[in-house]
């Protein structure tokens, strides 16, 4: 059966592989090196090929762009935007709103060295950010981490589907080697989920109004509200963390990794395997809820020794720490600039570690 | 034709010389590119004020997010759109110091309107130079919001169409618009070409080197100063350098007509 | 710097020619047609201008305006002879 591959670069995959979602507004600003997600919907936009996207807006800055995701997306339309780092930042303000008023839609950060301007180069410095609420007051949001193209295509239609299910902004959180580099894929070919959106403000014509808010005076209702909110995060929690396991089963190391680092830490565990150390790989796919169990199972089935690998200095570590509860011990190898580390480096690292 | 000696020979003097005020690093400007102009029109003025070490200049994000490689004057990075409010802070408590800004279209018209139509609003003493080329430039070409309708950028591949993104929006004239500004002045800076000969008039530097020197002036004399450069950006563009001057000069210099909006101190007329 | 028929030339234009970008604004605005683009490269690639005191229209008048309009300030300097 032939299947017909293509030679993509990953923010491209990413914006195909929204509008193959079904996504039916993009609000763009441009900022290197996430630019290419809105210059190909620009190109594909009123391609008869994806007649949902209905919308294309190059906003002035990223403050409009996502007060006007948030928009649309209280209409229950399918929304979107990216950025990276600076623009990250500035919509902090819009995901906390938004996540108060339990609105639906994507936001894609394609993280780049920093913290300021930083350079272009891929980091994985973000993740506090992104993972523990960027904005003000106590949220939470769902964060994916792909860690291929064909994951970048994949997955926006995976955050459609979570937004919309759990009534959430959804994360993607992509380094920015990972929206640069180009890999055959297969587009995944999805059917198009149609969303039931009971709680939208379309016009109340013959029904009870909807109100979208997030100010409650009262503090008993802001009580409840944040009540729900602890709730809904529990649900999604026990429901929606995943991850991917290498060579786990018999593994005496685990390297925790995401991003474009779980595939230099693939290749470092079978070298390592290679020379006779048993590594594996423990490859968490959503940031939030951070797969916590499948650690935790780690730590308990006797795996001792765990090394974070991070383009940062020290985030995620932080999470695994918590997820082996001192089980095991935990230990970090980072890299910072916007360099990605070698497989020699960790292979080099994971030996001196192993003693 | 002689080629000559790079050494003065005492019968020489410098009419036009090295400025101390440019770090003589060479630039990442693209070639032909207004910004690298603009450079030598700044510090030409520092120069000619005196005021190379009581002047603070302020980076913003965009083409000249590295103005300070080649400025020689202690310089302050400013988020995005946000030059006008850090220079605002600046001038507060130091009101003795020179600053400025070298702003893109995207900077200044863009995500720091608002900064923009503030602080001139309330008349600060800060001089904003806006080098509007219709594009944004560092990031590869994208539309910006003095891009022409019709023209291709990477975010209207099929060219700008006004009615799905709203208007060009003319800088200057919204400045004017204001109480508070003191001097709003919009310079064609690049060569131009001259109809039927083949010589290019150098008439943007010329006058461009004055109106720097007069925004200046002003701040010194405590108002809000602000200066569009109508520029050209050949790479974005995709024209070579010539071509874009003669873009800029039959497309831009309409859509964005030169000329002297705002002049309350009567700066020009000294 | 005297020529074969005794006169001294007015002015000079002293020229950087590693920071040239060849964009050749200085050529299309000298009047007198005193600058080209050499048939060398420069280390950063770029065919770097070149100064002839005796231009195609005429002799350099110390004008200027090459300055005024070079991107790079790979003009540095306009020299003239004093009085």
């Amino acid at each position: 059966m032939k299947t017909e591959t293509e030679f993509v670069k990953g923010n491209e995959a990413l914006a195909l592989g929204a509008l193959k979602a079904g996504m039916n507004a993009y609000f763009a600003y441009p900022i290197t090196p996430s630019s290419e997600i809105p210059e190909t919907l620009a190109k594909e936009f009123r391609s008869p090929e994806y007649p949902e996207f209905k919308i294309f807006l190059q906003a002035m800055n990223e403050l409009e762009a996502i007060n006007m995701v948030i928009g649309a997306a209280s209409t229950g339309a399918k929304a979107m935007t990216a950025t990276s780092g600076p623009g990250f930042s500035l919509k902090q303000e819009g995901i906390s709103y938004a996540a108060a008023m339990e609105i639906p839609f994507l936001v894609v950060d394609v993280n780049r060295a920093g913290p300021g301007l930083g350079n272009l180069g891929p980091e994985q410095s973000d993740y506090f950010q992104a993972t523990k609420g960027g904005g003000h007051g106590g949220y939470k949001t769902i964060v994916l981490a792909p860690n291929s193209v064909q994951e970048m295509a994949a997955f926006p239609a995976l955050g459609f589907s979570l937004a919309f299910k759990h009534r959430t902004p959804v994360l993607m959180l992509v380094d920015a080697f990972l929206g640069q580099v180009k890999e055959d894929i297969v587009f995944p070919k999805i059917a198009q989920e149609k969303f039931e959106t009971p709680w939208a403000a379309t016009g109340a014509r013959g029904a009870e109004r909807h109100l979208i808010l997030s100010l409650h005076l009262d503090f008993e209702d802001q009580r409840k509200h944040a009540e729900h909110l602890k709730s809904k995060y529990e649900e999604i929690d026990t429901m929606e963390q995943r991850s991917e396991e290498y060579l786990t089963s018999d593994a005496e190391v685990v390297l925790v990794a995401f991003g474009v680092v779980s595939r230099l830490c693939r290749r470092a565990v079978n070298e390592l395997r290679a020379k006779g150390v048993r590594a594996g790989l423990f490859r968490p796919v959503t940031l939030s809820p951070f797969p916590a169990r499948g650690l935790k199972s780690l730590a308990d089935r006797g795996i001792r020794k765990f090394i974070v690998v991070e383009l940062n200095v020290g985030q995620m570590v932080y999470d695994v720490k918590l997820a082996v509860e001192g089980k095991g011990s935990v230990d970090l190898i980072y890299k910072l600039g916007g360099f990605l580390p070698t497989t020699a480096d960790i292979v080099h690292r994971v030996e001196m570690a192993s003693g | 034709m002689t080629t000559l000696q790079d050494k003065a020979t005492g019968e020489y003097e410098v009419k036009l010389g090295r400025l101390r005020t440019l770090t003589g690093k060479p630039t990442h400007y693209c070639a032909g590119c207004e910004h690298g102009v603009l450079t030598r029109l700044i510090a030409n003025a520092i120069e000619e004020l005196g005021l190379r070490e009581k002047t603070v200049m302020i980076d913003s994000v965009g083409c000249s997010v590295m103005a300070h490689e080649y400025i020689n004057v202690d310089a302050i990075q400013s988020p995005h759109g946000r030059a006008p409010a850090v220079m605002t802070g600046i001038k507060k408590v130091r009101p003795d110091l020179l600053v400025f800004a070298v702003q893109g279209d995207g900077d200044a018209v863009a995500i720091g309107l608002l900064e923009l139509i503030y602080a001139a609003s309330r008349g600060a003493p800060i001089t904003v130079f806006l080098v509007n080329n219709a594009i944004y430039g560092m990031t590869g070409g994208q539309m910006a919001p003095t891009t022409p309708r019709g023209m291709v950028t990477t975010t209207t591949p099929r060219g700008r169409d006004l009615k799905d993104t709203g208007p060009v929006m003319d800088a200057s004239k919204l400045l004017a618009g204001l109480e508070g500004p003191s001097y709003v002045k919009r310079v064609f800076l690049p060569v131009t070409p001259m109809g039927s000969t083949d010589l290019y008039s150098a008439r943007g530097s010329l006058e461009g080197a004055k109106s720097v020197l007069n925004a200046f002036k002003v701040q010194l004399m405590g108002g809000f100063s602000f200066v569009e450069f109508v520029s050209t950006c050949s790479v974005n563009w995709k024209m070579s350098v010539l071509e874009s001057k003669r873009y800029s000069f039959e497309v831009l210099a309409k859509l964005f007509p030169p000329g002297l909006y705002v002049d309350k101190m009567g700066v020009e007329k000294k | 710097m005297g020529q074969a028929s005794g006169l001294v030339q007015k002015s000079m234009v002293i020229i950087d020619s590693e920071v040239c970008k060849g964009c050749s604004l200085c050529v299309v605005t000298c009047p007198q047609k005193n600058l080209k683009l050499s048939e060398s490269l420069n280390r950063i690639g770029y065919h770097p201008v070149e100064f002839h005191y005796h231009g195609d229209k005429g002799d350099c008048t110390a004008c200027g305006l090459c300055y005024w309009v070079c991107p790079d300030f790979a003009i540095a300097e306009v020299r003239r002879l004093k009085q």
